[in-house]
């Protein structure tokens, strides 16, 4: 007689952790990575290929998370957090790439002038 | 009773699955991850942003513990974490790639501005002995410029000087300018008697008022003593080179400076006139006096 009311009590859980209805809609998430995706744009991302793909992918996250929030938030937050992590990388890879530039040509420069010597 | 023996047991056996992992193999993503985070903990990161390599070494705890737990390679949940635990270490990996590009571009420029700075003093230095040479040549310039007018100005009061010597030198004697210079010409008979080189009282008179003409004058001179062609050439080699030290002595001991004035023996060399004559012969017996306004 005891173990009825545990078994309904586990479906009840089950169900209502399936439909994702403990978790709230990840709106301030969601604004978190578009704000990912900005810095990334801003920091040169779309002017280096390697970033560019990553900034693609988080673009892409973020389009099919907005369509799911509200229908399964346990899955929109998951690809909001993939898509911050990939608008992250873009941002970091294009920094990566502009200072190792920078650094060659400033090595450029450097044995240009000790050429000139 | 029974109902809750099988699910004890269900769950027991679910929990012994987990925790050993298995047989199923981690999805490509997980794997992915623990290469990633593998490098990043092996490389520069480490050293240059162990923060980031912290987060990563986190999210792929988490990724792996929610592999363990569901052991679904169709987990998309496991699989985001998955991901995401590889794209920090990535993250890790490019913030110290970043770090250490910049460190290098810092370093190179450090070392550009002072390779500069070196250049920049050299040529600061070279520009500075330039202007030191400069200013020293156009001191040297000006000092020459300075000699040249003093020696012009001298050359032109001395032939200004010689020119009015020349004019009282006219009316004792003949007189005509040459590229040699002034050239004074004294005929024979007025300063020896024949075949003598002592000097005549009427050709000490002559000599006189020209030694009163160039005395102070400055000028080199050359007295050149010449004969007619009459006797052996060697005799009058050595009357003419008599004649003429005679009269250079003389106009030494009047006042012409003895370092300015030589005297020189032609004989019949360079004769003035036709020696077939004896009125010619007498032009040719002659002493010349050369002056020349040149400083040697």
């Amino acid at each position: 007689m005891r173990i009825v009311p545990l078994a309904s009590l586990a479906c009840v859980a089950s169900f209502v952790l399936a439909c994702g209805g403990s978790i709230p809609p990840p709106n301030d998430e969601w604004a978190a990575a578009q704000a990912d995706v900005g810095r990334a744009e801003a920091g040169g991302a779309p002017n280096v290929p390697d970033a560019k793909l990553h900034l693609q992918l988080a673009q892409e996250d973020l389009s099919k998370s907005k369509a799911l929030i509200d229908q399964d938030n346990r899955r929109a937050a998951d690809l909001i957090a993939v898509a911050r992590v990939e608008a992250q990388l873009a941002l970091s890879i294009a920094k990566q790439q502009i200072a190792e530039a920078e650094a060659q040509k400033a090595a450029a420069d450097l044995a240009k002038a000790k050429g000139g010597q | 009773m029974k109902l809750h023996r099988f699910l004890v047991i269900s769950a027991a056996t679910g929990f012994a699955l987990s925790a050993c992992g298995g047989d199923i193999p981690p999805p490509k993503q997980l794997v992915d991850a623990q290469n990633e985070y593998a490098r990043a903990k092996g490389g520069v990161a480490m050293q240059l942003d162990p923060t980031d390599v912290h987060e990563a070494d986190l999210a792929l705890q988490k990724a792996q513990a929610a592999w363990n737990s569901s052991q679904d390679p169709n987990d998309d949940h496991a699989i985001d974490l998955a991901i995401i635990a590889q794209r920090k270490a990535q993250i890790a990996e490019a913030e110290a790639a970043a770090s250490k590009a910049q460190a290098d571009a810092a370093q190179s420029k450090a070392d550009y501005n002072a390779a500069i700075q070196s250049q920049l003093a050299a040529t600061k230095g070279a520009l500075s002995q330039t202007q030191q040479s400069l200013s020293q040549t156009q001191s040297q310039l000006q000092q020459t410029s300075q000699l040249n007018a003093e020696q012009k100005k001298q050359l032109a009061d001395l032939t200004a000087q010689l020119h009015d010597a020349r004019d009282t030198i006219a009316k004792i004697a003949a007189v005509k300018d040459t590229d040699q210079g002034m050239v004074i010409t004294l005929q024979g008979e007025v300063l020896f008697k024949t075949g003598k080189w002592d000097l005549k009282p009427a050709a000490m008179a002559k000599l006189d008022q020209i030694a009163d003409a160039l005395r102070g004058k400055e000028a080199p001179m050359v007295v050149y003593g010449y004969t007619d062609n009459v006797g052996t050439y060697d005799n009058n080699i050595t009357l003419s080179q008599k004649r003429a030290q005679s009269v250079r002595d003389y106009l030494v001991s009047k006042g012409i400076p003895n370092d300015l004035i030589t005297a020189q023996g032609k004989g019949p060399d360079n004769p003035v006139a036709d020696n077939t004559s004896t009125d010619g012969r007498a032009q040719n017996r002659r002493v010349e006096i050369v002056v020349s306004p040149k400083k040697s």
